[in-house]
């Protein structure tokens, strides 16, 4: 006796709804670790800047644990951590954690070079005009400094949307997963990574090539 | 940031349990009973044409649920989380063809068998592989985290053909490489040999392998005993009712086989 | 709410063989970064002096190993060229897969060497009586070794963290090996932070070798 029901279909139009759904999740988790991960990068940036040897003995060396771990281990390990500790966070609440706190130890480095990238002269001008000093880094730092690491922060965003893509490894259905998914249905690998790769690569190389596109008008 | 690894560090060190867990109040507060599910592993659990979870642990899942007048979340699982989310507690029971091993059960609290398999492989039709000792230098697949993995392991050892394993993730991916031609044989259960086969023309159905049948049971907390309790007269009303058979014949074809381990009282 | 016991006696037990996993991380690191610099510096040369199909091909390679993610790389060349024919194992599906992205990333970081060192050096030393290769080789390249030896550093970093990917693609590299350990014994916090650390350590060796090395290479 047979079963009555089939276990594998092929390819349909409704699953590149589904590829799509999951295009609009990846970009979500992205955007939401990306602006979260950014202000406090900036905000470590700062302090790294400022605080001199006590940042470089307290915040220095745990953000630079952040880049030091492969994300994938640093995924798994709070997965399974959190539950431990009472926190029930699912795999969409880890994977922004998790890629919050990496954006944020990329973007440090970043933000920090940038303050850097401003000459001290330029900035005891600015404060010698009467600016207060949250004024003279509103005013001069950023405009100056953001400009000089823009390009570099772009590479960063846009990494960490790539790297998005290893949340599928806790189940949330991201872009890579749904591809997983499919792949393992219909059985048509090639079909649907070109899809998925289609789909990274349709998000991620326009905004490269703006941003390589602006540097070169900013040099000039 | 270092005071709150502090508090962790502090948490690690504390190791004495507190509290007694009591999963089936939990769940019948919390009006949801959350099941890991393997769904890579066709018909017993898979993803239907709308990429919903489908099969019979879904339906196990299901089942449950509606027994304890709750709503049924699924939680998709591999072979290799299905124990640890028990562990962790994010899932309250895993209907997960898991196999009732020792080893495990020092970890994670078992019921009585819910379904009985055995393991066989799906060959390549290139492979000319027809009998078990056709495996020799032969390239073997399986997923990660399953009792044919560890089995398979111990006589590839014996062989002296460990580097010729190869371990996957999903049930779906040995499907797909032994299609491909990527491994010789694929090493999983009888009740997904047919659909497989089915499946693939590049697929046949190969040698059943030579370790003891596989007793699966639904999985929950080790420490909650009134919690399993609950679970193995789930278990045997699901087959006094009919149940287990209707599903079985649905799922996989066939009689179901019956849950009863000779020789022994269980 | 803590409800969980941790157990550190397997993971211990099973150290030799997680750094015997590190070790095959380690090589697959370096030969993908060894082939990854002379793919990426021939990309390079060809993306700068070359018209037609090959450049079509090069900057093909550069912008999709630079625009998708990394694990959708190995997807690729595992399953997706799987259904071709084309087996690799997964050793090897993690070396091309490396490789092709640190090609893909060297390059960009090679064009921009060579385009900081004037065109003027160049001629200056054909008018000296060098032959073009002489020329490359000995004026050219050395400088363009030292401006990209830092992104080079990153680049090896990054490589080692990259290939931790090789566990979804069953390589048993440090990664995959946990992975199999806490599989058989569902210890998955405890074994992935012990892999943690011995990333960490890598990584922390990697600097130091480079830092050590640099000295010894830009005395003058």
């Amino acid at each position: 006796m047979e079963p009555t029901v089939s276990f594998f279909s092929g390819f349909t139009p409704n699953d590149l709804l589904f590829l799509g759904e999951a295009a609009l999740r990846t970009l979500w988790i992205s955007v939401l670790s990306i602006s979260i991960g950014t202000v406090l990068g900036v905000a470590f940036g700062w302090i790294l800047f400022e605080g001199k040897w006590a940042a470089a003995l307290t915040i220095a060396p745990v953000l630079d644990i952040f880049r030091s771990v492969p994300l994938i281990i640093q995924l798994v390990l709070f997965y399974n951590f959190a539950p431990i500790i009472g926190l029930n966070f699912g795999p969409f609440a880890s994977g922004v954690v998790i890629l919050t706190v990496y954006t944020a130890a990329l973007v440090a480095n970043v933000a920090r070079g940038g303050i850097e990238a401003v000459d001290t002269p330029m900035r005891r001008a600015a404060r010698s005009l009467g600016m207060s000093y949250w004024q003279d880094l509103r005013h001069v730092v950023l405009p100056i400094g953001g400009r000089a690491v823009f390009p570099a922060w772009v590479g960063v965003a846009l990494g960490v949307m790539k790297d998005s893509a290893l949340v599928s490894v806790l189940g949330y259905v991201e872009l890579l997963k749904a591809s997983q998914i499919l792949m393992t249905r219909t059985q048509e690998p090639f079909l649907i990574l070109s899809i998925a790769g289609a789909f990274y690569f349709a998000l991620s190389y326009p905004i490269s090539r703006y941003a390589a596109f602006l540097e070169k008008r900013w040099i000039q | 940031m270092l005071k709150r690894f502090a508090v962790i560090a502090a948490l690690m060190s504390v190791s004495a349990t507190t509290g007694i867990a009591d999963t089936l109040d939990d769940v019948v507060n919390r009006g949801t009973l959350r099941c890991g599910v393997v769904l890579d592993f066709p018909p017993i659990g898979y993803r239907d044409a709308n990429n919903e979870p489908a099969g019979f642990d879904v339906e196990y899942c299901n089942d449950l649920a509606a027994a304890l007048e709750v709503e049924a979340e699924v939680l998709p699982v591999t072979w290799a989380e299905r124990l640890p989310v028990i562990v962790t507690g994010r899932a309250d029971v895993v209907f997960g063809a898991t196999s009732d091993s020792l080893a495990r059960a020092r970890t994670v609290g078992f019921t009585i068998p819910y379904a009985i398999y055995y393991a066989q492989g799906v060959v390549n039709a290139d492979s000319g592989i027809t009998s078990f000792d056709d495996i020799r230098g032969k390239r073997v697949a399986a997923a990660i985290g399953t009792v044919p993995e560890q089995e398979w392991l111990k006589i590839a050892a014996e062989w002296g053909e460990e580097n010729l394993y190869q371990g996957y993730q999903s049930e779906n991916e040995v499907f797909l490489a032994v299609a491909q031609g990527k491994a010789d044989i694929g090493i999983t259960t009888n009740t997904a040999v047919l659909p497989i086969t089915q499946q693939y023309d590049s697929v046949l159905a190969g040698p059943r392998m030579p370790w003891t049948t596989d007793y699966t049971s639904v999985v929950g907390k080790r420490q909650d005993v009134t919690w399993l309790n609950y679970l193995n007269l789930f278990v045997t009303h699901q087959v006094r009712s009919g149940r287990y058979d209707a599903l079985w014949g649905k799922y996989v074809g066939g009689d179901a086989p019956e849950l009863r381990i000779p020789g022994v009282m269980y | 709410m803590f409800d969980y016991n941790f157990h550190w006696r397997p993971v211990m037990k099973s150290l030799p063989d997680l750094l015997e996993a590190a070790l095959l991380t380690l090589q697959v690191a370096v030969l993908a970064m060894a082939l990854g610099i002379v793919i990426g510096l021939a990309l390079a040369l060809i993306r700068l002096h070359m018209r037609g199909p090959l450049l079509w091909l090069a900057s093909s390679w550069v912008e999709l190993a630079r625009n998708t993610p990394a694990l959708f790389q190995l997807f690729f060349f595992g399953f997706g060229l799987g259904a071709f024919g084309l087996h690799l194992s997964p050793y090897m599906i993690v070396l091309v897969g490396l490789t092709f992205n640190c090609a893909g990333y060297l390059a960009e970081n090679f064009r921009g060497g060579f385009q900081a060192v004037p065109d003027t050096q160049l001629r200056a030393s054909r008018s000296l009586g060098m032959t073009a290769w002489q020329a490359y080789t000995r004026i050219v390249i050395p400088q363009v070794l030292r401006i990209v030896y830092h992104p080079i550093t990153n680049q090896m970093v990054w490589a080692v963290l990259m290939s931790s990917l090789g566990m979804l693609v069953g390589f048993r590299e440090l990664s995959g090996e946990t992975q199999f350990f806490a599989s058989r014994t569902f210890r998955i916090f405890e074994y992935f932070a012990v892999t943690a650390v011995i990333y960490y350590v890598i990584v922390k060796l990697i600097l130091l070798g480079s830092r050590l090395l640099a000295t010894r290479l830009f005395r003058y």
